[in-house]
């Protein structure tokens, strides 16, 4: 099957490894910024242009994939899915719960297959925290603290610090841990939200969360695009009879370059694994395509992931708690 | 010398402060009252001391100051009686779950003007010194935004039982943060959100052993805190205190009790934390002792007990409202 990848940035630039990896061909790269799209074809053996809706049209494309700013979503999945191809979408699934709707109601109608990529449901270390506390180790699970975040990415400049398109850290990011809940603990009843989403003096945003799911559990979850580097994931799982407890900085591998400046470099953690979490959703997806399997995310899935972030975001406006 | 008394073994910190009070120099334990005289005599005997049953005969001795570390809703009368005998009073927290009853109390040692402490040890740690230190000379500039957890064992008895504790985890283990707050930042809560649930324990706890906080400070910081009975007994410590501040300038972390070594022993049911540094009980029950001797209040006096009691009542209101609300 031939890929066209849209959006050629950070994201863009892993999943096109992935695609490679998963036994597809990745045909055409896209992106407005014509460099990006080029460097990475010309890795690949692709094609590189600049305008994506117009490479949906290509006949010879199975697969759309969508790495591009969070607001691009929408317009990108009604243009592939009118053109009959499947769909693989970073999350978040779309910028609001009514564009979702919008893109679902657009995925339907051509009976096209949509993947959005909640990764963490497919990181080994979600995996085993969501084993662990299903196998009853630690009796009834009534407490979840999540804790993600590090660096604001890409500068002050990217359209991440434009919250009104990335949604800020509450929405970009702490979205996986929403979803993550959702998908090992079951359904929310609702969300209280405090978020700072600051540009002046400095950008940053820092987000924190306590979520009642509807089986009784709370859960915290702390969002950070505050640090000044690094970045950092914890969890822990409190039970009737045990914890769990998960933290990346004590991850099996550390390192770090001697560097020429005075303040020194950075520690780097790493935590290798024969097979990334990036490639496990792309195999997923098309094993679905392929077989007719029901993946690990639900396009529904992705829509309430968006709902929860986009509640907790009217929270941190209103002040108050916001019902599911 | 100093001469002081301990009135009620009910909550385990007595038994710290019992053994600073013996390791200050030109300080004497110099009795011990409790309404549970199996407990008191025990005591009296552990910590080299004399026990009293009768609270008018204890408190005409001639100590000059006392510590009260009873049920949380029997501070209020144990404190009155004591501040109407003259001592020096430092009083476990929460002063008292009641917002008026702690107002109450305040004003019997204003009347009776005697100095009136609430026991927040973490002040007298050394690694939340440095952070006071810190924010306070502007390293980490302004600080928007802070998330705090005050985990802990289950205690069980008492604190588990609304009618002596007057709540449960989030009554336990929401005052300190709020004190250190306060202290760090001069400024006032004014509004909380709480979630809380009785839920890790099989319901065997009458009160609630979690509660997630979400609060704002004057100037509008943003705080979540977590007071929770969430360590299991295979822990391999009690608990912790830690905070993590966001600031304009940079972000600082502590893990307040983190001064510790691992310890595997086979002989322990559970890996264990053995502690190293300061003891923070000390340096409150030394704070204490110099505020009798320069007749002054100690350290966290009863207006901050004051202030961390209507944060605790307000997050119970909250909980009950099922809403944000002001403090
Ligand atoms: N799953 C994860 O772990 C993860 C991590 C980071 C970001 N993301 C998500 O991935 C998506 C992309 O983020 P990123 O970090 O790669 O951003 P990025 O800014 O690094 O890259 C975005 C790229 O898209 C290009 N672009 C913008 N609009 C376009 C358009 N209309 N057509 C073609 N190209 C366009 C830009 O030129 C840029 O090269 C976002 O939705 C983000 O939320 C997911």
């Amino acid at each position: 099957m031939n890929v066209l990848l849209i959006g050629c940035g950070g994201m863009g630039r892993m999943h096109a490894e992935m695609i490679s990896r998963s036994g597809l061909t990745l045909a055409v790269c896209a992106d407005e910024a014509r460099p990006a799209a080029v460097a990475l074809a010309q890795k690949y053996g692709a094609k590189a242009v600049t305008d994506g809706l117009k490479a949906i049209e290509n006949k010879n494309i199975d697969i759309v994939a969508i790495a591009t700013p969070t607001p691009e979503h929408l317009p990108l999945i009604k243009a592939a899915a009118r053109a009959g191809k499947h769909i693989f979408c970073e999350k978040p699934f779309c910028r609001t719960v009514k564009e979702c709707e919008a893109a679902l109601a657009a995925v339907d109608k051509a009976g096209v297959k949509l993947f959005v990529g909640h990764v963490v449901r497919y990181f080994h270390e979600f995996e085993t925290l969501r084993e662990q506390a299903k196998s009853g180790r630690i009796g009834e699970v009534g407490f979840v603290k999540l804790y993600r975040g590090g660096l604001l990415p890409n500068g002050p400049k990217s359209w991440f610090a434009d919250y009104k398109k990335s949604g800020g850290v509450t929405m970009d990011c702490m979205i996986h841990d929403l979803d993550w809940l959702r998908y090992t603990f079951g359904e929310p009843k609702r969300i209280f939200c405090q978020a700072l989403m600051k540009s002046k003096p400095v950008f940053m945003d820092y987000s924190q969360v306590t979520m009642r799911m509807k089986n009784g559990i709370i859960a915290t979850v702390i969002g950070s695009w505050a640090h000044p580097a690094g970045f950092r994931v914890k969890a822990e799982l409190c039970g009737s009879e045990g914890l769990i407890a998960y933290d990346s900085a004590e991850a099996p591998l550390t390192s770090m370059l001697r560097s020429e400046s005075a303040t020194g470099s950075m520690i780097v953690p790493s935590s290798p694994v024969s097979e990334s979490p990036y490639l496990r959703e792309w195999l997923d997806f098309v094993q679905w395509i392929d077989t007719g399997k029901c993946p690990r995310v639900s396009p529904a899935d992705a829509l309430k992931a968006v709902a929860m972030a986009e509640a907790a975001l009217t929270s941190a406006r209103t002040g108050q708690p916001v019902a599911f | 010398m100093v001469n002081i008394g301990i009135m009620s073994f009910a909550h385990m910190h007595a038994y710290s402060y019992a053994a600073c009070f013996n390791a200050l120099p030109g300080v004497k334990l110099a009795g011990i009252w409790d309404d549970d005289k199996k407990r008191g005599q025990a005591a009296a005997k552990q910590f080299n001391t004399t026990y009293t049953g009768n609270l008018t005969q204890f408190l005409s001795g001639k100590m000059e100051g006392v510590c009260i570390c009873s049920e949380n809703v029997k501070h209020r009368s144990m404190v009155e009686e004591a501040a109407a005998a003259g001592k020096w009073i430092l009083c476990e927290k929460p002063l008292s779950p009641s917002l008026e009853d702690a107002k109450a109390m305040v004003k019997a040692c204003k009347q009776a003007k005697v100095g009136l402490g609430a026991a927040f040890p973490c002040r007298f740690a050394p690694t939340l010194m440095a952070v006071r230190d810190r924010i306070r000379a502007g390293e980490f500039g302004e600080i928007y935004a802070a998330s705090c957890t005050n985990h802990g064992q289950s205690p069980g008895g008492w604190f588990a039982d609304d009618v002596l504790a007057g709540g449960g985890a989030t009554m336990d283990h929401t005052v300190h943060v709020v004190d250190l707050m306060r202290w760090i930042f001069d400024r006032e809560f004014t509004k909380v959100h709480c979630e809380s649930g009785n839920q890790l324990h099989k319901k065997t706890l009458k009160t609630d052993d979690l509660g997630s906080l979400n609060l704002e400070m004057e100037g509008g910081m943003q705080v979540s805190h977590l007071a929770s009975w969430s360590r299991p007994k295979s822990y391999p410590t009690w608990g912790d205190v830690t905070m993590e501040f966001i600031g304009s300038k940079g972000v600082l972390y502590v893990d307040a009790f983190g001064q510790k070594v691992n310890v595997y022993s086979d002989r322990a049911a559970r890996s264990e934390w053995a502690s190293y540094g300061d003891n923070p009980d000390l340096g409150l029950v030394h704070d204490f002792i110099e505020s009798i001797r320069e007749r002054r209040s100690p350290c966290a006096s009863g207006e901050d007990g004051v202030a961390a009691t209507a944060v605790t009542v307000a997050a119970y209101k909250s909980i009950k409202a099922g809403k944000a609300v002001r403090i």
